[in-house]
């Protein structure tokens, strides 16, 4: 089954926490970049650890359509079902 | 100093040398996020690349044009690379985009490069074609994009023709003045040979190479895919990205292809110090890594001893790891340190190397980056292009047959590098017990994580916002005490006003412009920055009294001059009204 956005945003906690060593909460409506400062060091760490776990593939155009967490669960989220369509 | 005698190389191009890989029984294997494994061996590639090399010349491409290739690690950079070498054009990698990064940028440099070097022709592709339109777009190669798939679908070979000039490649990261480094194929096979006799000091052991870096790089392509091809080698590829997010990749890849050498900066040795989870190592055996090279950036010794503290449990030995210090100018490598020996470290005192240049015992260490390599001199001046004695901080000078042809298209830059076969290399450093320490640089450039930034790139986020002097920021790179890498240093003056969270707007500003996070960003005094007699920012100077502690604001105005000035501009008023009535 396609993974709902909300695992993916679990997902994305669980990176934030565990792989970039945030400190601060991460929500829905976070920034990437302004709020939580991740450097492209932390964004490819995050994409590809995403992609790796939901076995899609983020193209590197898609950060035209992500700014938030939300949109790049969401992003993740169609990607998975259109997989498995 | 002088390293041994340069080794005679085998071949007088690469392309022989690709031609005696394909006789050979090794190969590449790429490696991906799953471990799952694809092979091409050398005789494949060669064939594959002599098609691609029929199809470039049937799209037009001939000797002597360049060629952009903007590829991921995988078999399609090595068809378009080798093709376009067989096919006697120039390939010039540059860098793919970052995934989730900022595209604008992107495209503005990369199309920068492209006019740069004058490239007839663009190989990528499906993926990253359609997002290079708008670099193309600006760039206008003659031939337009295509990709390397599109390479391989004629079944005609070509015979290769090699061209004199072999490679240019940009020193990674920078794209406010990026330099074209031009190499000859002279330079080349002579950088192979050089990288081939200090790896392969015992001539019984077959060397397997693995490798995460990056092939738009000097380290990853020549140090590694093109002496690989030279020896020939087996050799395991692992696209960097995958290595970012799970650099466990590398060092199981290393264990289950029995890795003899692989190399990395400083800041991949940290990522696995920091990344790797013990049970992500099960069954891992690193005892036969025999050579750890660390260049490309300022070695850590904190990061390299967490490193052999750590992975001693895996196997890894402490004396693989092999500091060395190199640049894009050389080709590569200038200076390593000798193979299985432990990491040699000198704790200076690092206000007395700020103030006055002099070695003296105290608590920053700084590791050997080694002797000069087979054919290379060295040396270190002071500013009027004396050699100084040992323990003295100069500009390092080095000479050798893998000196770079040239930046291409540009004689005058040139001609200020590379001055009777010496190259300046910008870098600062000092010579002890016959080995080279480097411990800054003169060149305006932040080195972070392997990659080259120029200044201007963080200057110019910082300048526009409320509250800084304009023209009034420096960007400089620094390595903090008990820090494992270099890291970026903001000095900004405020203007009269400034918010309350200046510094925090330019953090945010800084990493939302360019994807880097600052280290230190101090707000100084109006005035407190050094300046040129024409008013422009000295960098090195400001790093120089920001580590030497000299940074001091101007002298404050005292009362009785403050009085005066208060006098004279108020007389200056009086004139002008005095003016207006008349």
């Amino acid at each position: 089954m396609a993974p709902s956005s909300q695992q993916v945003i679990d997902e994305i906690r669980r990176i934030a926490r565990q792989e970039l060593e945030l400190e601060r909460p991460v929500d829905a409506g976070d920034e990437l970049i302004r709020d939580l400062q991740l450097d492209s060091l932390g964004l490819t760490i995050l994409a590809v650890g995403l992609e790796d776990r939901f076995r899609v593939k983020l193209t590197e155009d898609d950060s035209a359509r992500v700014s938030t967490v939300a949109d790049l669960a969401n992003l993740v989220a169609r990607r998975a079902a259109e997989e498995k369509a | 100093m002088k390293g041994p005698p340069a080794p005679k190389p085998k071949f007088s191009n690469l392309t022989e040398a690709l031609a005696a890989a394909a006789r050979s029984h090794c190969g590449l294997t790429f490696v991906n996020m799953r471990e799952e494994e694809q092979r091409l061996p050398w005789s494949e590639a060669y064939h594959r690349a002599r098609r691609a090399a029929s199809a470039l010349m049937k799209l037009g491409v001939r000797a002597g044009d360049r060629v952009a290739i903007i590829l991921p690690t995988a078999p399609s950079f090595i068809d378009a690379f080798f093709g376009v070498l067989l096919a006697g054009a120039i390939p010039v990698p540059l860098y793919p985009p970052v995934r989730l990064g900022r595209l604008d940028e992107y495209y503005a440099a990369t199309a920068r490069m492209i006019r740069l070097v004058g490239a007839r022709l663009v190989v990528s592709d499906a993926r990253l074609r359609r997002l290079l339109g708008k670099a193309i777009e600006a760039s206008r190669p003659e031939l337009g994009c295509c990709t390397a798939d599109s390479l391989m679908a004629g079944g005609e070979e070509a015979e290769a023709r090699p061209h004199e000039l072999c490679l240019i490649q940009f020193s990674s990261g920078s794209t406010v003045d990026p330099k074209p480094v031009a190499l000859s194929q002279e330079n080349l096979v002579a950088q192979c040979a050089i990288l081939n006799a200090h790896i392969n000091a015992s001539a019984t052991l077959r060397e397997v190479g693995v490798s995460w870096l990056p092939l738009y790089h000097d380290m990853g392509l020549i140090g590694c895919l093109l002496s690989a091809v030279y020896y020939p080698a087996p050799l395991v590829l692992i696209p960097p990205e995958n290595f970012l997010a799970r650099p466990a990749l590398w060092l199981r890849a290393i264990s289950r292809h029995r890795g003899t050498a692989s190399a990395s900066p400083s800041f991949g040795y940290s990522l696995c110090n920091h990344r790797i989870r013990d049970e992500e190592l099960e069954g891992v055996d690193l005892s036969c890594w025999r050579i750890a090279l660390n260049g490309a950036e300022p070695v850590s010794v904190q990061a390299m001893r967490t490193f052999a503290r750590r992975f001693g449990r895996w196997g890894f030995k402490a004396q693989a790891l092999t500091p060395g210090y190199g640049l894009a100018e050389a080709t590569l490598a200038v200076t390593y340190c000798a193979p299985e020996r432990p990491v040699q470290a000198m704790s200076v005192d690092p206000l007395e190397l700020a103030r006055e240049g002099r070695v003296r015992s105290g608590s920053f260490e700084i590791a050997s980056v080694g002797m000069p390599v087979a054919g290379v001199e060295v040396e270190v001046r002071d500013a009027r292009g004396e050699s100084l004695p040992d323990r003295r901080v100069g500009r390092i000078f080095m000479r050798g047959p893998s000196v770079m042809a040239g930046y291409f298209g540009n004689p005058i830059g040139t001609a200020r590098a590379v001055v009777a076969g010496w190259l300046d290399t910008g870098d600062l450093g000092f010579i002890h017990r016959g080995e080279l320490y480097v411990c800054g640089r003169t060149k305006d450039l932040v080195i972070i994580r392997g990659a080259n930034h120029q200044p201007q790139e963080f200057e110019a986020c910082v300048d526009p916002l409320e509250g800084v002097r304009t023209g009034c920021v420096v960007a400089l790179g620094f390595t903090p005490e008990g820090a494992d890498g270099e890291q970026l240093l903001i000095l900004a003056e405020r203007s009269a006003i400034g918010p309350a969270d200046l510094e925090e707007r330019i953090r945010k500003a800084v990493l939302d412009g360019t994807g880097v996070r600052a280290h230190t960003v101090k707000i100084l005094e109006p005035g407190t920055l050094p300046r040129t007699s024409s008013g422009k920012m000295r960098r090195r100077e400001a790093l120089r009294r920001f580590l030497a502690a000299e940074l001091r604001p101007p002298q404050p105005v005292n009362v009785v001059r403050l009085a005066g000035r208060l006098v004279q501009s108020a007389l200056a008023y009086a004139k002008i009204e005095l003016g207006h009535e008349s």
